[in-house]
């Protein structure tokens, strides 16, 4: 937008000038991937809109207009949420660990049922943690953002969820908020030498946790991950099966709706986190590489507009979402590949589920808020923290 | 800090220059991890894919073996006397039940018998690899088959089908010579694998039986067949998709086995004998071909098709007539006077003068005596009389090894090849053997051959080996060679008559079997009443045997305890003036006299052989021109009435003894 500078006072506000900054680009992306997951899931039902195609695709439609919307929403709404949704998101985290209002599935406590809505906070919980984290940054300075004390407090806004949400025991979503936590604290200039004794710290602590701190399911996962085969009817079906889906697509796939290990159901969790390995094997190298790079090039754009935004909150906010979300898509590919432990992480946009596309869409709708009020400078902020 | 900015315009800067480099490293380490995805993705899609492709039809597409239809063992005449039936079966997959112990238990409730061999079945069910059924009982009832179909829904995991199972219809009749299938045993796998052989996949199949004695083992491979195969599609659950998919084999049906073997006879035979224990081999003296080869008593091999219950087993394998004992081939006996003719053949292979005379006195020199006091006789009253004297006298003018010799020649001691092994060579003495066997006393005495010469001693034969010898005989030129199996799969086994001829002559055997024919057919021969076929002017030649079970004189021979009694032989051929059939009966324990029990059953035996030959019916109905006579046959009592003799055997079995008033049983052997 050359003429920004010459903008009259006002003309940025009008809502059809808002909806040409959209990054449409951006949304078409978005679209394809979704409109990609869409087929593969009726690929996947034989050929059926149910049990998943069909949903899919109208959450993606309520989502899509639901992230436009947002992009509309001026970034002082956005700032002033960040705390009081944070702090309900850690309310009801608790509620989850402390009264009987928690509700087990799956072998974790990690849903809250309030009666007429069941929701997973741990979900929104990253969300939430990137708005509260950019929040602060945008109030602090580069000197307190590389190193100083005051970093307590980030790093408590990131330690809190993630013992809560480990404690339930969502071990992968709590790893996506720590590491979310760290790419926002990495984004808003972390000093170098912190990082690394940091990583060092993670070298050391890692080994021991996965031997004496994790729950028996979960400490399987991480040993077979790391030798597969040892245990081929068992923890290691997941990966072996992944890897012959993936593998016997060849550089082609084996044709639209013809891939036996997901059409069979020898590859598990076929519709959620294991759905790129339906594409792999069907559209071959040629076409889950065309997907990676659609995620690449979401990403890139993603850090793009952040970099563009005139207020720091929008840029760690952006930045913070788009880590998030690079994050998932390179832990789901690195596990469906074998490079990873199945860790329940699923495909952006791509997977069947309802939290997860939602949190990325509210993510994207804050991505595309901060390009469209790239120019919009907000205050400093109350002296809260 | 309230009036001045926390943050000045520099630091805004340097907080959004910090950024926008944090940007670039982010935006550098995804578009990083990104790559590393791709070269993953190309190293399993493009490097390895072959590798993949191959695992993934591994998993998608599976071999399900179809068991090929077992051949079937047929008579001379192509009578089925084994063959296959369709049975109804239960099968059991272990992968698709939700809790084998409850699918069990509600199995139990439709098959009660199925509670019982519930721990067999779990270990059968649990020892399958996954996802193949394994049969948890078959022969159902269609009431049982309905049942199950009905309630499969509700017992995932079951399922009932139909297959063919071996059926032998005459049960005990062939149990020994065809044998039986069985479960493929570890040691049958074991002895495959010793063999330096793959053992097929199919063996692996439950429910699969292979060859486990006689025929059905010998011939197990052409009677297999080959397993086809159907290639299918199947799912993560191992549920079948898509049925023939393409890359599917036929199953090659095993051959069809066509033996030489006469039902008609062959049951006529187990018929004859009764309870009696022992064994019949009935041979065509023109080719060697067997017609009949039974040992009695018998079993039913369907038993073993499906498993022989314990008890069951233990009945026949402790009953002490031994029915799971193949007497034809594997029991070995004391040939007894049976064995004369072969002594007096070699006598006239060392030069005696058949018309030397050696009076029978009742008593030999040594002490051994004769059953009965005959006076002077010659070789032909020797024979038809069995004089023992005669043979004591003048046995060690051929010596032992003549003897064996010529007796070998004649079939014993030789294991014949027709087809079925576990035969039992027996033993002719000889001074070699002497000399090897006792190395204390390793020298011949001329006494020891009086005994050989009579059969008995160290001399055992097998029945088989007395029908060849006996067909020798009666054919009088041809060595022949008996054969069992007729053909395999349509190809023909050679016939037993193209051999070389019998290395004595004519003359010689024209004594022995002049002798034979007195036997039967001269008044004061040792088996003339029970010899009487009453075919028109068929007659029949014989010699009859009794061997001692115990040592020489090691008690009361009149004993009533069966295991003490003497064994009772009976050879045989007819008709006499142009042998076609040569008949062998052993009874076991069947008592003293050949005449007694062997010669009347080896007649039925015979009529029935005579009456299933189309030339010989038209023989019995169209009588000889009235020039040409026999000795008087037609005595009523024995002889049957012509318009029965056209018929087939009668069922009534006129085979029980007849009180000897004739030649009197032996009243001792050689002491």
């Amino acid at each position: 937008m050359t003429s920004s500078a010459l903008t009259r006072p006002g003309e940025r506000e009008r809502l059809s000038v808002k909806l040409t900054q959209i990054d449409w680009r951006l949304t078409a992306l978005l679209c394809v991937i979704a409109g990609i997951g869409t087929a593969m899931l009726y690929s996947i039902a034989g050929g059926h809109w149910d049990p998943w195609a069909a949903k899919h695709l109208i959450r993606f439609g309520a989502l899509l207009t639901m992230m436009l919307g947002l992009a509309l929403v001026h970034p002082k709404w956005w700032f002033g949420a960040a705390y009081p949704l944070y702090g309900v998101l850690i309310v009801m985290v608790l509620l989850i660990e402390f009264t009987p209002l928690g509700y087990t599935a799956g072998g974790a406590k990690n849903w809250l049922n309030l009666g007429f809505i069941r929701i997973q906070p741990a979900e929104f919980m990253k969300l939430g943690l990137v708005l509260a984290l950019a929040r602060w940054y945008h109030s602090h300075s580069a000197q307190d953002a590389r190193w100083s004390w005051k970093l307590v407090f980030p790093a408590g806004m990131i330690g809190l969820p993630f013992i809560l949400v480990a404690k339930q025991p969502d071990l992968g979503s709590a790893m996506v908020i720590g590491l979310t936590g760290a790419a926002v604290m990495f984004l808003a200039g972390l000093s170098w030498r912190v990082i690394a004794a940091g990583a060092a710290a993670v070298v050391a602590i890692v080994p021991p946790f996965v031997m004496f701190g994790m729950h028996e399911y979960q400490r399987n996962r991480v040993l077979t991950f790391l030798s597969p085969e040892s245990d081929p009817s068992g923890t290691g079906y997941n990966i072996i099966q992944s890897k012959i889906a993936l593998g016997s697509g060849g550089l082609l796939g084996r044709g639209y709706g013809l891939g036996s290990q997901s059409q069979l159901e020898f590859l598990p969790e076929r519709q959620t986190d294991f759905i790129f390995s339906t594409v792999s094997e069907e559209f071959g190298f040629v076409g889950s590489f065309t997907l990676l790079a659609c995620y690449l090039a979401i990403i890139l754009i993603a850090l793009r507009i952040s970099s563009l935004s005139h207020s720091h909150f929008g840029r760690i906010s952006s930045a913070g979402m788009t880590a998030f979300f690079a994050l998932f898509v390179l832990v789901n590919g690195a596990m469906v590949m074998g490079l990873a432990p199945v860790v329940g992480v699923p495909m952006p946009l791509l997977s069947y589920g309802g939290s997860s596309m939602m949190t990325v869409m509210i993510g994207f709708g804050l991505v595309l808020s901060t390009r469209v009020h790239r120019y919009v400078e907000l205050p400093k902020g109350n002296g809260l923290i | 800090m309230s009036g001045e900015p926390s943050i000045f315009f520099a630091d805004v800067n340097e907080r959004q220059g910090s950024f926008l480099r944090r940007t670039f490293v982010v935006g550098g380490l995804t578009t990083l991890g990104v790559t590393a995805l791709t070269i993953r993705l190309a190293q399993l899609q493009v490097v390895q894919a072959r590798e993949y492709s191959t695992l993934a039809s591994q998993n998608q597409f599976n071999f399900r073996l179809v068991p090929p239809p077992r051949g079937r063992i047929l008579d001379r005449n192509g009578v089925t006397i084994a063959g296959n039936r369709p049975s109804f079966r239960v099968l059991v997959v272990r992968d698709e039940t939700k809790d084998l112990d409850q699918t069990l238990d509600l199995l139990g409730r439709l098959l009660p018998d199925t509670l019982d061999r519930r721990r067999a079945i779990i270990r059968d069910v649990n020892a399958a690899p996954r996802f193949s059924p394994v049969p948890v009982k078959s022969d159902l009832t269609w009431e049982e088959f309905a049942k199950v179909n009905l309630y499969a829904p509700e017992l995932p995991g079951v399922m009932a089908d139909m297959n063919e199972a071996r059926f032998y219809p005459y049960t005990g009749a062939f149990a020994h010579v065809i044998g039986y299938v069985a479960k493929v045993s570890d040691r049958d796998i074991k002895a495959i694998r010793d063999r330096g052989e793959e053992p097929p996949q199919i063996l692996f199949n439950p429910g699969f039986r292979i060859g486990r004695s006689g025929v059905e083992k010998a011939l197990d491979t052409d009677l297999r067949g080959e397993a086809g195969g159907t290639r299918v599609e199947v799912d993560a659950r191992g549920r079948v998709v898509a049925e023939d998919v393409g890359g599917s084999r036929p199953a090659v049906p095993g051959k069809d086995v066509v033996l030489t073997l006469d039902a008609d006879v062959q049951n006529r035979a187990l018929e004859v004998f009764g309870d009696e224990s022992g064994a019949c081999v009935v041979m065509d003296v023109r080719n060697g071909d067997i017609l009949c080869m039974m040992s009695a008593p018998s079993f039913d091999p369907n038993l073993f098709v499906s498993g022989v219950p314990t008890r069951t087993y233990r009945a026949l394998a402790d009953y002490e007539r031994k029915p799971l004992l193949d007497k034809a081939i594997n029991g070995t006996f004391p040939p007894g006077s049976t064995f004369k003719p072969a002594t007096a053949l070699a006598l006239l292979a060392a030069g005696v003068d058949p018309a030397d005379r050696v009076n029978c006195s009742g008593v030999f020199r040594t002490g051994q005596r004769c059953w009965g006091r005959h006076g002077s006789q010659d070789m032909h009253n020797a024979i038809k009389n069995s004089c023992d004297i005669y043979f004591y006298t003048m046995c060690n003018r051929a010596g032992v090894d003549l003897i064996r010799d010529t007796a070998m020649k004649l079939g014993f001691e030789h294991e014949f090849d027709i087809g079925v092994d576990n035969q039992r060579k027996g033993l002719l003495p000889s001074t070699e053997w002497k000399r090897r066997t006792f190395p204390r006393d390793p020298v011949w005495h001329p006494g020891e051959t009086t005994s050989v010469a009579i059969g008995q001693g160290a001399v055992t034969v097998n029945a088989l080996q007395l029908a060849v010898y006996t067909a020798r005989l009666a054919n009088g030129r041809k060595a022949i060679q008996p054969r069992l199996i007729k053909s395999v799969g349509g190809v023909d086994r050679p016939s037993g008559a193209e051999v070389p001829d019998l290395p004595f002559s004519v003359e010689h055997l024209d004594i022995v079997r002049g002798g034979m024919i007195a036997v039967a057919n001269d008044r004061s021969g040792t088996a003339y009443r029970q010899s009487q076929l009453g075919l028109g002017d068929i007659q029949m030649a014989g010699k009859t045997g009794t061997a001692q079970t115990r040592n020489y004189g090691s008690g009361n021979r009149r004993s009533n305890v069966w295991s003490q009694k003497d064994h009772n032989l009976f050879i045989a051929f007819a008709p006499v003036d142009a042998p076609r059939y040569a008949v062998v009966v052993i009874i076991e324990h069947g008592g003293r006299g050949g005449g007694t029990a062997g010669a009347p059953r080896a007649r039925e035996v015979m009529r029935t052989v005579l009456l299933k030959d189309p030339e010989m019916r038209e023989r019995i109905t169209r009588p000889p021109p009235p020039e040409a006579t026999g000795p008087q046959i037609d005595e009523g009592e024995i002889g049957a009435a012509p318009e029965s003799a056209i018929a087939p055997p009668a069922p009534s079995v006129p085979a029980t003894p007849r009180p000897t008033s004739g030649p009197r049983p032996y009243l001792s052997g050689p002491q």
